[in-house]
C-alpha cells in the first residue's frame, strides 16, 4: 500500500514539475541577442589581453576589427528578429500530453514489468526474522559466529561440516571436514563426509583424493554404507561395470531394505544390468544419501552458487515415501508426471542449470534417450557448451549415456 | 519497496525523457518559449529520477537483497562493502544504468548552466539529449532490466567476477563512461546546430569546455583501465590492442582531434563544419564502443552480456543515431557558413595537420578492430588482428605527429612562420637528442632506434617547456619580468603545455619499457633465487591464506640488490570460492619510475612426489613503466587546468604587414 502511495506522489511531483514551464509564458531574448553578448565579451577580452601585454597593439587592433565586423552582423540580425509567442492550442496540447501521457505510460509499463507489492528482502532482515529465515541458514550463521571466535573447536567444525554439505556450500564443507579431522582425528563419518564434499565439488566424479578418503573411512568402519556406495560408484565411473555391480549388490545385501539409499542403489544395479524391483526418479545419488537430502536434490550439480533454499524444489520426502508404497505402474506414472513438470517449468524459465541437469539425468535414468538428448540440446542452447555450466551439463549427460554428438547426428 | 520504487522511477524517467525529446523541438520550431523551457525542467527531472533509481539499486546491493536478480547474479553477502557498491556497475544491467545516469547528469548540467545559451539552441540540444536518453532507457527497460526480481529469494548470491573485484573496477568504468557520455553533449550541440541550420557564436564557446571535460575523464579512464589490466591480469602488459581497449581508444583519438579543432573554432571561427563532423564522429565511436562491449560481439573480460537481443537493440540505436546524424550532416552542412580563413602554415594549419593524423589513426584502429568481425560475419573465418598490425600502422602515424607537436603552439594564428618556429626549437631538439643518447649510453646493448624514439619523447617534453619559456620571454627580458609574465600567462596556456609535456613523458615510458624490458621464467623451490633487471629475487616460502571471499596461496619473495636485502614482495594465486575461479595477484615493487613485476604460474609436482615442490615464477623488470600512467595523469591534469580557465578565449590574428624589426615578439594569447 505504502508503495502505491509513494508511487502516486512521485508521479504527481513529476507531472507538476513538467507542467510548470507550460504555465508561465516568459519572454526571452532572441538568438541574435546572445551573439551580440558573446562578441561584446570577446572585445573586452581582447582589451584585457592587450593591457596585460599578452598581445601587441597591432594584433589587438586586428582582432578588434575582426570581432567588430561579426558584432555588426549580429546586431543587424537582432533588429530584424521578431519575437514570436506560442499559440494557445499548442500549449494546451502539450499540457494534455504531459498530464495524461506521463502517468499513463509510467503505470502501464510498470504494471507490465514490475513486481508491485513485493517487499525488499535484505539479507540481514531475513536472517533475524525466524519465520522467514531458513533453519539451516540460522544454524550456519550461529555456528560460523561461534567458530570465528573459537577456530580450534573441532566439535564445532564437526557439526557444521555436514550442514554445509547439505546447504551446498561445498568449499566450506570441505574446509570444515578437514578442520574436524585435523582437530579431532579421523572417523569414518568424517572421512566419508569429506569424500562426499570432494565428489560434489568435482560435479559428481569420484576423484582419486575422494576415493582415498572413502577407503580410509572403510578401514575405520568396514560397513560404512556411504563409503561403500561411492567406492562402487568410482568403479562404475572407471568403466569396470561388473565389479561396480558386484559392489552395489553387496551394499544392497548389507543394508536394511527400507534404508533411504536403497532406491538409488537399486537404480544403479538396474542401470548396470542387474535385477532390481525399485526405481527412483533421481538419477544422481550422491547427496541424496544424506538425511534430509530431498531438498538438496539439485545442489549436487557442481554449480555451487545455488544454495539453500533451492529455487526449484526436487521431489519431497513424502513423494519418495509415496513412491515406495505404489505399484510399479503407479510409480512410473508419478515419476513421469514429476519429470514432465520439471520439463514444463524449464520451458518457461530456461535459466536454471540445476533443472537442466536434473532433467537430462531423469530422462536418461528413465530410459528415454530421445527426450534426454532433446533436453540436453535445449539446455545447451541456454548454457553454451563453452560455459562452465554447459560443461557440467554435458558431463552429466555422458554419465547417463547421452552425448551431444549423437543428438546432432539424429537431427 | 525501495527496489520497486527504483524500478518505477526508471519508468517515469522514460516517460519524462519522451517529453524532453518532443516538446522542446516543437517549441524551437514554433518559437514557443514555454515549450522550449520544458527542455530544462524535464532534463533536471529525469536526472533526479534516474538518480533515485540508481540509489535504489545500490541499496539493494548494499543490503544484499538477493530477491533482485541482478544482485543475486553479481553479489555475495561476504563481499567487502566497496565491491558490493562497485558491483552495481560491474555487470551489464548496472553499467547501462550508470551510463544513463551520467547521460542525464550531463543533460541536467546543460539545463542548469546553459542560461547564457540562445533559447532555441538549448531546447534543441536538450531534445537531442532526450532522444539518446529515451533510446537507452528503452533498451534497459526492454532487454536489461536491473530490477527484475526472483521468487523465492535465494539465500546467497553468485558473487562478482573475481577479476572485477578490484579498486580499479570501482573507478575505471565510471571514468570511462563520463568520457564516452560527455561527448554526447558535443554530439547534441552538433546535431542541434544542424537542425537550426546555423552555428551561433555561443556554440564554440560551449563545445570546447564540454569536449575538454569528456576528454579529461576518458584519458583518466583509459589510463586507469590500462593500469588495472597491467596488475590484475598477471601478464604484465599495459596495452593489448584488445578490441575493448580499442573501443575506448577510438573515441579518445577522435576526441583529441575534436578538442584541437574546437580550439580553432572557438578562437578563430574557422573549421566550423569539420568540428561538427568530428563531434558526430566522436560520439558515434563512443556508441560503437558501447555496442562492441555490451552486445557480446567481442568475447573478453569486459563482456557481461551474451544475449543477442541486446546486441540487435544497441545496433538499432547505433544505426538510428549515427546514420541520422550523418544524414542530417549531409543535408545541412552546405547551408552552414564556414568561418575564418587561414594560410596553410599557421596555428590553424598545424591543428588541421594534427586532425588529419589523429583521424587517420582513428580509422586505422577502427579497421583493425572491425575487420576481424566483418570477416567472420561474411566468410566465417576467424582471424585476430593483434599488436603487429597496430605497431606497423599506428606507430608510424604517431612519429610525424609527435615531431609536429612542439611546432604547433609556436606558430601564429592565421599566418605562421615555420622557419622561425624551428629556430626557436633548436635548443629543445638538441637537448632531446642528447638526453636520448645519454639514456642509451647507460643502457648497454640498446638499439639505436630506441635512442631516436626516446629523443622524440624528450623533444615533445622540452618543446612544451620552450613554448612556455618563449611566451614568458625568457632570455629576452630580465628574469624578474619573465617570471611575472609567466605567472600572468592564461591558465589554458599552462594546460596545453602541460598536456603536451605529459604526452612526451608517456612516450618515454612506452619506449623505455618496450626496448629495455627483461623477463625471466623459472621453476623455483623455496630458497632459490632468480635475477631480473639487476635485482635478485629469493623465493622464501609459500603460505595458504584465507580472504573474505577467496582462498589464496601467497608466495613470499625477498628482493636483493648486490647481496643486500632491499625489500620484500608477495605474489598470490587466488581462488574465489563462490565461482571457483582462479586469479593471479601480481607482486609489484616500484623502484623510481621502474617496476619489478612477479607473477606465479602453476605448481610443479615431480613424478612420484605427493605435494608440489616448486612453482613456476615469472619475473619482469619494467624500466620506467610508471611513466606511461604518470604521463597520462599529467595530460589529464593539463586538461583540468585548461578547463579551469573560464575566460573567453580569442585568438588574435597576426597582422599581414611586416613586424617591426627589433621589437619583442609577442606571442598570441592562448
Amino acid at each position: 500500500m505504502m508503495f502505491w502511495v509513494l508511487a502516486a506522489v512521485l508521479t504527481a511531483l513529476v507531472t507538476i514539475a513538467l507542467l510548470l514551464p507550460l504555465a508561465r509564458g516568459k519572454r526571452a531574448g532572441s538568438d541574435a541577442e546572445y551573439d551580440v553578448e558573446v562578441y561584446s565579451d570577446q572585445l573586452a577580452e581582447v582589451e584585457r589581453d592587450r593591457a596585460g601585454g599578452l598581445i601587441g597593439t597591432d594584433e589587438a587592433a586586428h582582432a578588434r576589427a575582426e570581432i567588430g565586423r561579426r558584432l555588426l552582423r549580429a546586431k543587424k540580425a537582432q533588429s530584424a528578429a521578431t519575437d514570436r509567442r506560442g499559440g494557445g492550442r499548442l500549449t494546451t496540447a502539450a499540457r494534455l500530453c504531459v498530464l495524461v501521457g506521463v502517468p499513463l505510460l509510467g503505470m502501464s509499463v510498470y504494471l507490465a514489468t514490475g513486481a508491485p507489492g513485493l517487499p525488499d528482502q535484505p539479507l540481514a532482515s531475513r536472517a533475524t526474522t525466524p519465520e522467514e529465515a531458513s533453519p539451516i541458514a540460522t544454524m550456519i550463521a550461529q555456528a560460523e559466529q561461534h567458530l570465528e571466535e573459537n577456530p580450534d573447536d573441532g566439535r564445532g567444525w564437526d557439526v557444521l561440516a555436514p550442514i554445509y554439505l547439505r546447504a551446498g556450500q561445498l568449499q566450506e564443507a570441505r574446509t570444515a571436514y578437514l578442520n574436524a579431522i585435523r582437530l579431532l582425528g579421523p572417523t569414518s563419518a568424517r572421512q566419508s563426509g569429506y569424500g562426499e564434499a570432494l565428489v560434489a565439488l568435482a560435479s559428481g566424479v569420484v576423484t582419486e583424493e575422494a576415493a582415498v578418503a572413502f577407503q580410509s573411512a572403510r578401514e575405520l568402519q568396514p560397513d560404512e554404507p556411504k563409503a561403500a556406495f561411492y567406492l562402487a560408484l568410482a568403479l562404475e565411473q572407471e568403466g569396470r561395470d561388473d565389479r561396480a555391480l558386484e559392489a552395489f549388490r553387496r551394499l544392497a545385501e548389507q543394508s536394511p531394505p527400507d534404508a533411504p539409499w536403497m532406491t538409488v542403489v537399486n537404480e544403479k544395479i538396474a542401470a548396470l544390468g542387474g535385477q532390481v524391483a525399485d526405481i527412483s526418479p533421481s538419477g544422481l545419488p550422491p547427496l541424496s544419501l544424506l538425511p534430509g537430502a530431498e531438498a538438496d536434490a539439485n545442489a549436487d550439480s557442481g554449480d555451487v552458487a545455488s544454495v539453500q533454499p533451492p529455487l526449484q524444489p526436487g521431489p519431497s520426502q513424502d513423494d519418495l515415501a509415496a513412491a515406495r508404497d505404489m505399484s510399479d505402474e503407479e510409480r512410473q506414472a508419478m515419476i513421469e508426471t514429476m519429470v514432465g513438470n520439471l520439463d514444463r517449468r524449464l520451458r518457461e524459465n530456461p535459466q536454471d542449470i540445476e533443472g537442466w541437469i536434473r532433467l537430462v539425468r531423469s530422462y536418461g535414468v528413465l530410459g528415454q534417450p530421445q527426450q534426454a538428448e532433446e533436453a540436453l540440446a535445449r539446455g545447451l542452447a541456454v548454457f553454451p557448451e563453452e560455459s562452465e555450466d554447459g560443461r557440467a551439463l554435458l558431463a552429466v549427460a555422458r554419465q547417463v549415456g547421452v552425448d551431444r554428438l549423437e543428438e546432432e547426428g539424429a537431427q | 519497496m525501495i527496489v520497486e520504487l527504483g524500478h518505477y522511477a526508471l519508468i517515469i524517467a522514460f516517460a519524462t525523457a519522451l517529453v524532453q525529446s518532443v516538446l522542446p523541438v516543437v517549441g524551437a520550431r514554433r518559437g514557443d518559449q514555454s515549450l522550449m523551457a520544458i527542455g530544462d525542467t524535464s532534463a533536471i527531472v529525469s536526472f533526479l529520477l534516474v538518480l533515485l533509481s540508481f540509489c535504489a539499486l545500490t541499496y539493494a546491493y548494499v543490503v544484499s537483497d538477493f530477491s533482485v536478480q541482478n544482485v543475486y547474479e553479481n553479489s555475495h553477502s561476504l563481499k567487502p562493502m566497496i565491491y558490493k557498491i562497485s558491483g552495481v556497475w560491474g555487470n551489464h544491467e548496472g553499467s547501462m544504468l550508470l551510463w544513463i545516469l551520467i547521460l542525464v547528469f550531463f543533460s541536467a548540467l546543460v539545463a542548469f548552466f546553459g542560461r547564457n545559451l540562445p533559447k532555441s539552441l538549448r531546447a534543441n540540444v536538450l531534445a537531442v539529449q532526450g532522444w539518446i536518453t529515451t533510446a537507452f532507457l528503452l533498451f534497459v527497460l526492454q532487454t536489461s532490466n536491473p530490477f527484475a526480481r526472483i521468487v523465492p529469494t535465494p539465500m546467497e548470491g553468485r558473487d562478482l567476477n573475481p577479476i572485477l573485484q578490484d579498486i580499479g573496477l570501482a573507478i575505471h568504468p565510471p571514468l570511462l563512461y563520463l568520457g564516452y557520455v560527455g561527448f554526447s553533449i558535443c554530439f547534441s550541440f552538433a546535431v542541434a546546430a544542424l537542425i537550426e541550420g546555423r552555428i551561433d557564436a555561443a556554440w564554440a564557446r560551449w563545445v570546447r569546455p564540454w569536449t575538454l571535460t569528456a576528454w579529461i575523464f576518458l584519458t583518466g579512464g583509459i589510463a586507469m583501465g590500462s593500469y588495472w589490466a597491467y596488475y590484475e591480469l598477471g601478464w604484465g602488459g599495459w596495452w593489448f590492442w584488445d578490441p575493448v581497449e580499442n573501443a575506448s581508444f577510438m573515441p579518445w583519438l577522435a576526441g583529441t582531434a575534436l578538442l584541437h579543432s574546437a580550439l580553432v573554432m572557438e578562437k578563430r571561427e574557422a573549421l566550423k563544419i569539420w568540428t561538427i563532423l568530428l563531434a558526430i564522429i566522436t560520439f558515434s565511436l563512443s556508441l560503437l564502443g558501447t555496442f562492441l562491449v555490451r552486445s557480446g560481439v567481442l568475447t573478453s573480460v569486459h563482456t557481461f552480456a551474451s544475449d543477442p537481443s541486446r546486441g540487435v537493440f544497441i545496433l538499432a540505436i547505433l544505426v538510428v543515431f549515427i546514420g541520422g546524424a550523418f544524414g542530417l550532416f549531409a543535408l545541412r552542412a552546405t547551408s552552414l557558413k564556414s568561418g575564418g580563413l587561414f594560410q596553410p602554415i599557421s596555428r590553424e594549419g598545424g591543428l588541421v595537420l594534427n586532425n588529419l593524423f589523429l583521424t587517420t589513426a582513428t580509422a586505422t584502429v577502427l579497421i583493425g578492430t572491425l575487420y576481424p568481425l566483418l570477416l567472420e560475419t561474411v566468410t566465417g573465418e576467424k582471424i585476430s588482428v593483434g599488436p603487429p598490425f597496430f605497431n606497423l600502422t599506428f606507430g608510424p602515424l604517431m612519429i610525424p605527429l609527435l615531431l609536429a607537436v612542439p611546432f604547433g603552439p609556436l606558430l601564429a594564428w592565421k599566418r605562421g612562420d615555420l622557419l622561425g618556429a624551428a629556430q626557436r626549437l633548436y635548443v629543445a631538439a638538441g637537448l632531446a637528442l642528447l638526453a636520448g643518447l645519454i639514456v642509451v649510453y647507460f643502457t648497454t646493448g640498446a638499439p639505436v632506434l630506441a635512442a631516436l624514439a626516446l629523443a622524440i619523447g624528450f623533444f615533445v617534453m622540452f618543446g612544451a617547456v620552450t613554448d612556455l619559456a618563449l611566451r614568458a620571454g625568457v632570455g629576452k627580458v630580465s628574469a624578474g619580468i619573465a617570471m611575472r609574465r609567466l605567472a600572468g600567462l592564461p591558465r589554458s596556456a599552462f594546460g596545453g603545455a602541460m598536456a603536451h609535456f605529459g604526452l612526451g613523458v608517456m612516450v618515454i615510458g612506452i619506449v623505455a619499457v618496450t626496448a629495455f624490458e627483461t623477463e625471466a621464467v623459472a621453476e623455483m623451490a623455496p630458497g632459490e633465487t632468480i635475477d631480473a633487471g639487476g635485482y635478485t629475487l629469493r623465493f622464501d616460502s609459500m603460505d595458504p591464506n584465507q580472504g573474505p571471499n577467496y582462498v589464496e596461496d601467497v608466495g613470499h619473495f625477498t628482493v636483493l640488490r648486490n647481496g643486500a636485502e632491499i625489500s620484500r614482495m608477495d605474489s598470490a594465486k587466488r581462488v574465489y570460492t563462490a565461482r571457483q575461479m582462479p586469479t593471479t595477484e601480481a607482486g609489484i615493487l616500484t623502484r623510481g619510475f621502474s617496476q619489478l613485476y612477479v607473477s606465479l604460474g602453476d605448481f610443479v609436482t615431480p613424478e612420484g612426489a605427493e605435494a608440489p615442490t616448486a612453482i613456476v615464477v615469472r619475473v619482469w623488470w619494467k624500466p620506467q613503466v610508471t611513466l606511461i600512467w604518470i604521463g597520462s595523469v599529467i595530460m589529464a591534469f593539463g586538461g583540468l587546468i585548461s578547463l579551469s580557465d573560464r575566460r573567453l578565449r580569442v585568438g588574435a590574428p597576426k597582422p599581414h604587414r611586416q613586424r617591426k624589426a627589433g621589437g619583442p615578439v609577442m606571442e598570441p594569447a592562448e
